[in-house]
């Protein structure tokens, strides 16, 4: 009786740090067909073999139990993500090493620790970097300098809004807003006359609000099999590039009428 | 050309800053990156869509390559090769259109974009069919001029099989 309590105890750490990991992985951009391996390789290393998991794109379920082996069961929700393949890649070198290495349970647990609390982009270099990306990207859809410096200007000022008013709003208003700033900020670069053209301008401005993560990742897990996944990311993703058009097209609509500017 | 080559290298790094990919990868993320750009404008691709399928095919055969070579998640490398190529300025567009009332140019904006997004889907689900073993075998070959103390027990791992 002692034996089994101990081993229930034993299995129940496994099983928790096989759904840290998952959380991990599935709370910061990887596909479920990841999340599921990466499960089954700590249980199955740490023998736990009745193991099953069932992967959602906003939850993990996870049980085991046979006759050898004690029950257990966890339900976790994950009602948000944020892209950090930072942290993917580390649970991903994590779980190889577990395999190649002789881990205790404590030594995985005090990893994903580490990687857990892995610091963040600081806020100035993440607008710095947003301001290059909509630079290069205006560069490449054929604009010249003066859309280059219009785009580095707005896609910095996008990432301070992104990054100050972005987390205490909903998704959709969220990407409303953003899209509507866009379009404020290039018609305003347009008129005063630093950028000559206005596409190319909006086109890299756009570019870091498209949501890549969901999209790619939504395609891999229906090209895996996991169509509720997979259909949930692609749903997600048509969402934003919606609301980013709605909220542009708005901003247009009131130029047009408020000030008398023409249309694309 | 070169100047193309060089903002599409930049441009895909720095979106990967903001996705938080690590330093050690920059490098091919960007050159997943402008590769893809690089064959998206080839001249004598007749459409856009077309365009879009060689590109989607050479990224995500990039990515793989990366991922196997440097044994790391293929999201990494496959999110820098298709940043440029997701046609999420063409959904703006179609968006835009409908909200401003211009239903003939949505159609065939919306028309081109969905088609774009359906061929990158195909092009991902083709090169996924590639067995593993065949990207292993390509590492194996770079793996082989690498002394890193890492990668030793793997590289002889290969040799044996």
């Amino acid at each position: 009786m002692e034996r089994n309590g101990e081993q229930e105890e034993y299995e129940r750490e496994v099983m928790e740090t096989a759904m840290r990991a998952g959380r991990l992985l599935l709370g910061h951009g990887a596909e479920i067909f990841r999340v599921e391996e990466t499960i089954y390789r700590i249980c199955r290393h740490y023998g736990v073999h009745s193991c099953s998991a069932f992967v959602l794109s906003n939850g993990i379920f996870l049980t085991a139990g046979s006759r050898e082996e004690p029950g257990y069961s966890a339900v976790r929700h994950l009602p948000s993500w944020e892209t950090r393949l930072d942290k993917v890649a580390a649970v991903n070198q994590l779980s190889r090493e577990i395999e190649e290495k002789d881990y205790t349970l404590e030594e995985v647990n005090r990893r994903l620790d580490q990687i857990q609390a892995m610091p963040g982009r600081s806020g100035i270099s993440q607008i710095l970097a947003a301001g290059i990306a909509c630079a290069c990207f205006g560069f490449l859809f054929g604009g010249d300098w003066g859309v280059v410096l219009s785009d580095f200007l707005t896609g910095a000022i996008l990432y301070i809004f992104v990054l100050t008013a972005g987390p205490s709003l909903s998704k959709i208003t969220n990407n409303i807003l953003s899209g509507a700033l866009i379009t404020i900020c290039c018609i305003a670069f347009y008129r005063i006359g630093l950028a000559g053209e206005l596409r190319p301008l909006l086109m890299g401005a756009i570019l870091p609000m498209v949501p890549g993560i969901p999209f790619t990742n939504g395609i891999r897990d229906l090209a895996d099999g996991d169509y509720i996944s997979g259909s949930v990311r692609m749903l997600d993703a048509i969402l934003v590039f919606m609301s980013l058009g709605a909220g542009g097209g708005v901003a247009f609509l009131l130029y047009h009428y408020v000030l008398g500017g023409v249309m694309l | 050309m070169i100047g193309q080559f060089i903002a599409a290298f930049i441009g895909t790094v720095a979106f990967g800053y903001l996705f938080g990919i690590p330093a050690t990868y920059y490098a091919y993320c960007g050159l997943c990156g402008s590769i893809a750009w690089g064959v998206y404008t080839f001249p004598f691709w007749n459409s856009d869509v077309v365009a879009s399928f060689f590109a989607t095919l050479v990224a995500a055969f990039l990515a793989r390559l990366f991922a196997v070579w440097k044994r790391c998640p293929v999201t990494i490398f496959l999110i820098s090769g298709l940043i440029p190529l997701v046609p999420g300025v063409g959904l703006y567009w179609t968006f835009y259109y409908l909200v401003t009332n211009q239903l003939e140019q949505m159609s065939s904006t919306g028309l081109v974009a969905v088609k774009s997004a359906c061929t990158i889907v195909v092009g991902i689900v083709f090169v996924f069919e590639i067995p593993q073993k065949f990207f292993r075998f390509l590492a194996a070959g770079f793996h082989k001029g690498e002394t890193c103390k890492k990668e030793k027990d793997n590289s002889g791992k290969g040799k044996n099989q």
